[in-house]
């Protein structure tokens, strides 16, 4: 749990570098692809925490 | 039976001995309202405390007004302590006072400013010690009443927000003696047991501000303080300030804007994952078809392609420039003979054969200059005469001058 609560805003953040890398002008067909698959595979593990995240609502009794 | 008479210092100074060593007096708690309030230039306060039918003048010295935990005007009650100090010199005496605490309707007031000031000196308020509020939580504990407006509000609020975070209820009472020590003891049970809640929320809704009270304890404030994890306080309106709210590391004005600064937009969130998603296919397609382009650009049989037809617009260019140069060339000819035609016209204007048709005539002398002036030739001198067609000799038999 506390591994992949961490890893949500992280994963977030790399998907947006392979994004912003996807933009810059100069970069080579090869890194491009790379950082194709890169993003693609944070965007599902993102998109699978969210999906799979099934919000609990619970209160606690003595 | 009097004593024999005694002088006024005497008198006074006996007085002040008589005050002054009195235990009672030496330490006395007195109740009543302030008026005739000065602030005197030294940072020194004079006043009166007075009730129905008496006063008491009051002296607070400057050092002790600096470090008072509350506000003094015009009309407060109060209850001052302090000890009975007689002024020799005028005979008066005075109350000098070492604290003031707001009585009756006040007090609350006082407590809150008094313990606001401690823990603010303690420095539990310091923005460095504040934690910051996690982005995505995984999990946020809600310390409230389990039956109040509260505890509706920010659940509703986290539900429509998000659909990713979990909630835990920790019901406490929130009003009441017990109250201020059960919400110090969920903040600390949060802490050691609960160890995958990343946002407590403490707070509960409006009331008055006894009712908001155990928000302003001092265990409550320190629980908060000590907790490892963020605190963000959400007690009564906009318009209430706690204790609390001044040492969680976020405070929110409502319980629902508590609700609002836990938890991400999951919805945005999606969105901006599909955004991401859309842009990052984009972008790879431009890069792929760019490079296919500057590719096609390379290859040999498009080279030639464009070599040959690099030729033909250079023939193209190369016969363009010499038909321009040849009508440039006409031109300037037609132009020199133009001008060629006007010379001639003037010249022709001025051939002397054009005068000598009209019937005039020239004459030479013996040295065959034209002769312009008649009056310098010499009597018998031979002249010879040209007119249009044909020449003569003549001899000159008189000269005039005019």
């Amino acid at each position: 749990m506390t591994e992949q609560k961490k890893n949500f805003e992280e994963t977030l953040k790399k998907l947006e570098e392979a994004s912003a890398r996807l933009k810059s002008d100069n970069i080579s067909l090869e890194d491009a692809i790379s950082s194709y698959e890169e993003g693609i595979r944070y965007y599902r593990e993102c998109s699978d925490i969210l999906e799979k995240a099934n919000q609990k609502i619970e209160t606690l009794t003595e | 039976m009097a004593l024999k008479p005694v002088r006024v210092s005497q008198l006074n100074s006996y007085i002040k001995r008589i005050l002054q060593t009195d235990p009672i007096l030496g330490n006395v708690s007195v109740i009543g309202e302030i008026s005739n309030l000065k602030f005197h230039g030294s940072g020194h306060v004079y006043f009166s405390l007075k009730d129905e039918n008496s006063k008491v003048s009051c002296f607070l010295p400057a050092d002790k007004f600096a470090v008072l935990a509350c506000e003094l005007e015009e009309g407060l009650e109060v209850t001052a302590s302090g000890y009975i100090y007689l002024y020799e010199r005028g005979g008066s005496y005075s109350l000098n006072i070492r604290d003031i605490q707001v009585s009756g309707q006040g007090n609350l007031a006082a407590e809150f400013q008094k313990l606001k000031v401690k823990l603010e000196k303690e420095g539990l308020f310091d923005t460095e010690h504040k934690k910051a509020i996690p982005a995505f939580p995984r999990k946020v504990a809600v310390v409230t009443s389990e039956t109040g407006a509260a505890v509706r509000d920010i659940v509703k609020t986290i539900k429509r927000k998000n659909s990713f975070t979990d909630i835990l209820i920790y019901p406490v009472l929130v009003q009441g003696p017990g109250a201020a020590g059960e919400i110090s003891a969920a903040i600390e049970d949060l802490n050691l047991h609960h160890g995958d809640v990343d946002i407590i929320i403490a707070g509960r809704g409006g009331g008055s501000m006894e009712e908001l009270w155990a928000f302003n304890e001092e265990i409550v404030a320190r629980s908060i303080y000590e907790s490892e994890i963020p605190v963000i306080s959400a007690v009564g309106h906009e318009t209430d300030f706690t204790i609390a709210d001044f040492v969680a590391d976020l405070r929110a004005e409502t319980p629902t804007a508590a609700a609002e600064r836990a938890v991400p937009d999951t919805f945005l969130i999606r969105e901006t994952l599909e955004t991401i998603n859309k842009e990052m296919k984009r972008n790879l397609k431009m890069i792929v078809e760019d490079r296919r382009k500057r590719l096609e650009l390379l290859d040999p049989e498009a080279f030639g392609r464009d070599i040959r037809s690099r030729i033909i617009m250079d023939h193209m260019r190369l016969d363009n420039t010499a038909q321009k140069m040849g009508e440039q060339l006409r031109t300037k000819i037609r132009d020199y003979r133009h001008r060629l035609d006007i010379i001639r016209e003037s010249l022709e204007a001025c051939n002397p054969d054009n005068i000598l048709e009209k019937g005039y005539s020239v004459v030479t002398d013996e040295a065959g200059v034209i002769v312009k002036d008649a009056g310098a030739l010499r009597e018998n001198e031979l002249v010879s005469i040209r007119a249009f067609t044909g020449t003569a000799q003549a001899r000159i038999t008189i000269t005039r001058r005019d």
